[in-house]
Formats: C-alpha cells, sequence, structure tokens
C-alpha cells in the first residue's frame, strides 16, 4: 500500500504542497485530481523520488521508499519521457533491463507490450516518428514492461483519441484486477468516474475531497431536478432555496437543497401541468469539482474563487 | 541488479547509439585516412627524407672517387647517385634539361652545373676529389692501404654533450607529443561535446525522470561518461594506430622516448577525458534545453583551450620551470605532461605527482559530480549557475 502523509514542499516563496496525504491500496485504483498547479506532478514525483520533500512522509507497505523499492514502481511523467532516436523496441527493452529484468525477459516482455498497447507495427522506428497519441502509448508501456507493483501516471489520458482511451482504460483495470496499485491524475473527470469510484481532488497544494464518487457526490450540498411537461408549461415552483438554471417551454432544470424531498418537488409540478419527465440527481464529479476547489460550475470561465 | 551493471546498461546504450550514427564512422574514417596520407605525402615528397642528387663523371672516373661521393654525401644526410657520361657537350645538354645536377670533368678539373649547386651537393663532390686525388697521391708514395685509411681517415671525433641536446632529440617527440594533444583536444571536444548534449537531451526530453525511477544520478552519469569514453577511445585508438603507420610510411625515425610515452599518453586520455566529460556532463545537468548548454559549458571549454594553447606555447622548451609547473596542474596535464614524457624532459617524479594530481583531482571532481548531479538534473527552468548548483546540494 502507497501511504502519503501530510507532505509538504515549498519552492522558493511558493507552497507546492501544503500537507498532501493520500492512500492507495493494493489492487486499487486512485484518481487524482485537482486544477493546474494544484500539487498534483509535484506529489506524483515526490512518490517518485524526483524531489525531495521539506517535511511529510511516503511509505510502500508501510516502509520507507528506497531506490530498490522504486525498481518495482511505473511512472509515466506528465511531460513524455522517451529517447527521441531510439526506436520503440529497443526503448522498451533497454527499460526493462534497468527495471531489473534479464535480457530475455525483457524481450519478452517488450513483444508483449507493443503488442498491448498496439503500436508493434512500429516496433522498428524510432519513438520521434511516431504520433503523438503512439508515442503516449509507448510511454505506457515503458512504465508498465517490468509489470510494476505500483503505477503513477500523470496525465495519462491527455492526447488520446475514443479508441485509445477505451484501451487505455482496459490496460489499466487489467492492471488493477491483478493487484497493481494505481495512482494517476487526469482533467477527464467524467472519465474518471467512469473507470474509478476513488478520487482524490486536490487544490492549492492541499487535499479538498477524497473518497468514493457516489459519496462525494451524495455529500454535495444541493440536487439537480429536470422535469419535462407534456405540453408548455409556465409553472414557477415555490418551494425555498430553488434556484432556476434553465428552462425551455416545456422542460425545466432546477438546484435544490440536498435535503430537499425528490416527491415534494414532483407533486409540485404535477400540481402545474402533466410530468413526463422527472429526475433527481446529485451533481456529477466534474460539478462538485468544480464546487470544492472554489470555482462555480456554471460559471467557471470567472475563476471566482470562495 | 547491481550498480556495476546498471552502469554497463547506460554504457552499452551510450555506446550503440553512438554507433548508430553513420556520421561517427565516416569521421573516424576521414581522420585515419587523413592522417595516413600526411605519411604518404611527406614520403613521396621527401620532406625529410635525404635530398637525392644525380651527379655524372665525363669519361673515366677517378679510382674511389664514386664510393667516396657516396660517403661523404650520407655524411651530410644527402644521396648523390653517380654515373658516367660520355662527352663535355652531352654532359651540358644533360644538365639542361635537369637530368643531372652535377657534372664532374676530371681532366678539366671542373665542377659543372647550371647554376650554383647547392652547398652539400658541392662539398661532397670537392671533398671526394681530395679524398680520391688524395689516395691517388699517397698510393703512388707506395703506402699501403692500412697506412692510406690512418691517414685519410683518422677515427672521428667522439662527442660528449655538457648537457644532452634537448632540441634535436625533442624534434619528432615534439611533433608526436603536439599530435597527441591535438587528438586529445579533438576527442575531448567531439566526445565531452556529446556527453554535454546527451545529458542535456534527456533533460530535455524529459527521459531523465523515467531514468532516474530506476537508475540512481551517479549511475547515470558513469554509464554516459564511460560509455561515450569508450567510443573516444575506439576513436583515439584508431588515430593512434593511422598515426604510427603514417610514422613508419613516411620513414622517419621514432625516438625510443615516444615508445615508452605511448602507454601513458593513452592513460592521461583516459583519465583526462573522465575529468573533462565529468565537467561538461555537469553542466548539461544545469540546463534544460539544447540552446544553454554551450553557454553552460563554456567556462570548461575556456579552460580547456587554454590548456590546449599551452602545448604551443610551452611545448618547445619542455623543460623550463614555468613548463613544469603547469605540466603537474590537473587541468593542463592531460595535454602537456604526455608531449613532455614523450620528449624525455620528465622525470619521473614529476610523471609520478603529475599522475597523483591528476587522479586525485578526477576522483574528487566524480565525487562532487556524483553529489550534485542528482539535484541539477531534475532543475526545470532558467540555466543554473555553478555557484547555484553547489548551493542546491549544500542545502
Amino acid at each position: 500500500m502507497l501511504e502519503v502523509f501530510d507532505i509538504r514542499k515549498r519552492f522558493g516563496e511558493v507552497a507546492a504542497l501544503n500537507g498532501v496525504s493520500l492512500r492507495v491500496g493494493r489492487g486499487e485504483l486512485v484518481g487524482f485530481l485537482g486544477p493546474n498547479g494544484a500539487g498534483k506532478s509535484t506529489t506524483m514525483r515526490a512518490i517518485m523520488g524526483l524531489i525531495a520533500i521539506d517535511s511529510g512522509s511516503i511509505t510502500w507497505d508501510r516502509a520507507p521508499i528506497t531506490a530498490r523499492v522504486r525498481r518495482e514502481f511505473g511512472y509515466m511523467p506528465a511531460e513524455r519521457g522517451m529517447y527521441p532516436k531510439m526506436t520503440v523496441r529497443d526503448q522498451l527493452v533497454y527499460f526493462a533491463r534497468l527495471a531489473g529484468l534479464s535480457p530475455s525477459a525483457a524481450k519478452k516482455a517488450a513483444e508483449s507490450w507493443m503488442e498491448r498497447v498496439d503500436v508493434h507495427h512500429r516496433a522498428d522506428d524510432e519513438v520521434q516518428a511516431l504520433s503523438s497519441g503512439n508515442q503516449q502509448r509507448v510511454q505506457l508501456a515503458i512504465a508498465l514492461v517490468h509489470e510494476p507493483a505500483l503505477l503513477i501516471l500523470d496525465e495519462p489520458f491527455s492526447g488520446l483519441d475514443p479508441v485509445a482511451v477505451e484501451n487505455m482504460k482496459s490496460i489499466l483495470l487489467g492492471q488493477v484486477e491483478r493487484g497493481t496499485s494505481v495512482l494517476f491524475s487526469s482533467h477527464q473527470l467524467d472519465l474518471v468516474s467512469d473507470i474509478t469510484r476513488n478520487v482524490v481532488i486536490v487544490d492549492g497544494g492541499h487535499v479538498v475531497l477524497e473518497g468514493d464518487v457516489r459519496e462525494i457526490r451524495e455529500r454535495a450540498a444541493f440536487r439537480y431536478a429536470s422535469i419535462g411537461f407534456a405540453e408548455d408549461c409556465r409553472w414557477v415552483p415555490e418551494m425555498l432555496d430553488v434556484e432556476l438554471i434553465d428552462r425551455s417551454p416545456r422542460a425545466l432544470r432546477l438546484r435544490v437543497p440536498a435535503a430537499t424531498e425528490p416527491a415534494a418537488v414532483l407533486a409540485d409540478a404535477t400540481r402545474a401541468g402533466r410530468v413526463v419527465e422527472f429526475s433527481f440527481a446529485p451533481p456529477d464529479l466534474s460539478e462538485v469539482f468544480l464546487a470544492s476547489v472554489g470555482r462555480d460550475a456554471s460559471n467557471e470561465s470567472e475563476e471566482v474563487r470562495a | 541488479m547491481s550498480s556495476a551493471s546498471t552502469v554497463r546498461l547506460v554504457m552499452l546504450r551510450e555506446v550503440r547509439q553512438r554507433l548508430h550514427s553513420l556520421g561517427f564512422f565516416i569521421f573516424t574514417g576521414l581522420l585515419c585516412f587523413g592522417i595516413i596520407t600526411i605519411g604518404i605525402v611527406k614520403r613521396t615528397l621527401g620532406e625529410d627524407g635525404p635530398a637525392r642528387h644525380h651527379m655524372a663523371v665525363i669519361g673515366a672516373a677517378p679510382a674511389g672517387f664514386a664510393d667516396a661521393v657516396r660517403e661523404v654525401a650520407q655524411s651530410l644526410g644527402i644521396e648523390i647517385r653517380v654515373d658516367s657520361v660520355g662527352s663535355r657537350s652531352a654532359a651540358e645538354q644533360q644538365l639542361r634539361s635537369g637530368e643531372l645536377d652535377i657534372v664532374i670533368d676530371p681532366t678539366a678539373g671542373q665542377l659543372i652545373s647550371r647554376s650554383k649547386p647547392p652547398d652539400q651537393l658541392a662539398a661532397s663532390a670537392n671533398t671526394a676529389w681530395r679524398l680520391s686525388k688524395a689516395t691517388a697521391a699517397a698510393r703512388s708514395a707506395a703506402l699501403d692501404d692500412q697506412q692510406i685509411s690512418s691517414i685519410l681517415s683518422p677515427a672521428p671525433l667522439v662527442p660528449d654533450f655538457l648537457q644532452p641536446d634537448r632540441n634535436s632529440t625533442g624534434n619528432v617527440a615534439t611533433i608526436v607529443g603536439t599530435a597527441a594533444a591535438a587528438m586529445l583536444f579533438v576527442a575531448i571536444s567531439a566526445f565531452g561535446g556529446m556527453v554535454l548534449t546527451g545529458v542535456v537531451e534527456e533533460k530535455s526530453t524529459g527521459v531523465v525522470e523515467v531514468l532516474l525511477s530506476h537508475v540512481r544520478a551517479h549511475q547515470l552519469l558513469a554509464g554516459k561518461v564511460f560509455g561515450i569514453g569508450a567510443v573516444a577511445m575506439t576513436q583515439f585508438g584508431a588515430a593512434l594506430l593511422s598515426g604510427l603507420i603514417a610514422l613508419r610510411i613516411s620513414g622517419i625515425t621514432v625516438p625510443g622516448a615516444v615508445w615508452i610515452g605511448l602507454p601513458t599518453t593513452i592513460l592521461w586520455f583516459i583519465v583526462g577525458f573522465v575529468l573533462y566529460s565529468t565537467l561538461f556532463a555537469l553542466a548539461g545537468s544545469f540546463v534544460s534545453r539544447q540552446e544553454d548548454a554551450q553557454g553552460a559549458a563554456a567556462p570548461i571549454s575556456m579552460v580547456f583551450t587554454a590548456a590546449y594553447l599551452t602545448v604551443f606555447a610551452l611545448g618547445n622548451s619542455p623543460y623550463a620551470t614555468t613548463t613544469r609547473i603547469v605540466s603537474m596542474l590537473p587541468p593542463f596535464a592531460p595535454l602537456l605532461m604526455p608531449l613532455r614524457i614523450a620528449t624525455g624532459a620528465a622525470s619521473v617524479f614529476e610523471i609520478g605527482l603529475s599522475a597523483v594530481l591528476l587522479l586525485a583531482a578526477t576522483y574528487a571532481m566524480l565525487r562532487l559530480a556524483g553529489a550534485v548531479y542528482g539535484r541539477t538534473l531534475l532543475h526545470r527552468g532558467a540555466r543554473l549557475s555553478w555557484r547555484e548548483a553547489l548551493r542546491m546540494t549544500s542545502s
């Protein structure tokens, strides 16, 4: 299990990490969310030993992470890191060897991973000749080629086409199934909630929300109610604290406090006209995310801090 | 996996990357070809070989004249071929056409040439003429061969130098030493440059972040320096071999000290390369973009170029006190010391002290680099100064 406890890091005047804590258990997939500059990459680099933290602790299976332990980790940095003039195959074999695989095992692993990330047809091409999507697949293969116990992936989905996203998703889920711990960061929140229920949201160098996606959404202070009428309807809800988000002649969308009874809303609406569509749900992850990092979901461009 | 095998893996990757480029083979081929060509040119032009002349005697030459000419010519460092020619007019014609350089007319007692002959040629002819005349006179005075020989060819004076002749023995040695320094300069510039750009490439492409999750910074540094060093040694070895072949072809005799100096030259080359390329690697770790690399390496390049220039400034006086001192200083030693050893000017004590200082400096540099490299390698953004880099490590 990876345990990051209260880590802090300053770069000169800037406090990049202000007490970040998180856990990734064996076979657990944790999504790491946060706006740019929130401290996601810094946390990941600290876990990989690429920066020295000022205070706090990072442990793997309750022991400090030594260079030997780190060999069992796989890392995919946000800025891709490969030798541009090395072929795909050589690159994979090299990193597998550095991770401690024997020459024959490294070759076998390289072939297998080129197949799995679908770049085997470019095996003998230099990496610089590949499209950015394909380069990203190779980068993932480098992180995985030695079958790591912990995977740290910084923005693995950015710049991927939908087919590649599906491929990446199934690979990650496959890794989790065989017991690998995975921590990955992303901006694509819907995608995150699609593949994992565990998220950690950071902002300004500290964790603002963490836990099960469903519970986080349930914890939100408001709900959305969408009502569709059979005919045009000019109903205005009379309940307190109801906010009208959107309206068209036959439909409207409301934001109501979490404690509101859905049945009460529906009953109100039914009195005004014939209801043909009704939904009552907590906000989705991206809204929770924006709310938790202090930006209003409906007013994102203004970036107003709460 | 052991540290040594990690370093070996990094090394092998470096070697493969360098050997992957056609440019390396083309450059090495051209270098060797160029060096051997110099040897061939030296031989065909006979620039340093003996000058050759063609002499003819009208009618029959006096007894022993031809032999005497050849003997005297050899002692003066030239070669003279002696033939005979039928008549004065034929001789003059051949002189004009350039077939002959000089003609002796024994009956008229004349030395004929188109214009004033080279001194050594004229001296050879005159000395041989006097010798053959004197020998003939001695014979007619009924002296036997032994008496004639003791009168006309007494044992030569035995040289006894109060100070060994430093200039003449050093001549070829200085050339060899200077050439070795030049090769070292080219090799360290080229391959030190490769270390520099190699480090910056790893930083600018971000691959260093992935590497450092498997490898320690000092292992990366050692693998790079030794890997590129092995390639450099191969090229240096090929150039050295070509140099030896060129010397052989040119017919220049090489003083013994040069041969004795060869292994030390190679040792100084290796240690010098490690010292300078470690510095280049450090400089590379201070920058994040290839454009900044040369700027970061400028202080090292300056010291290195200065060290190279001392070879020309001080190389001709290998015994001078300044030369002695400078050749001991680690940054200068790799370039200057092999030259002093080749000329036989360096004492065993000096060689030993210089080696100890160079090795100590290189070891200290490796230790320092190992400590600094890990920090600076992950630094992103603007170029670090040497002072900032050291401060980063000490904090």
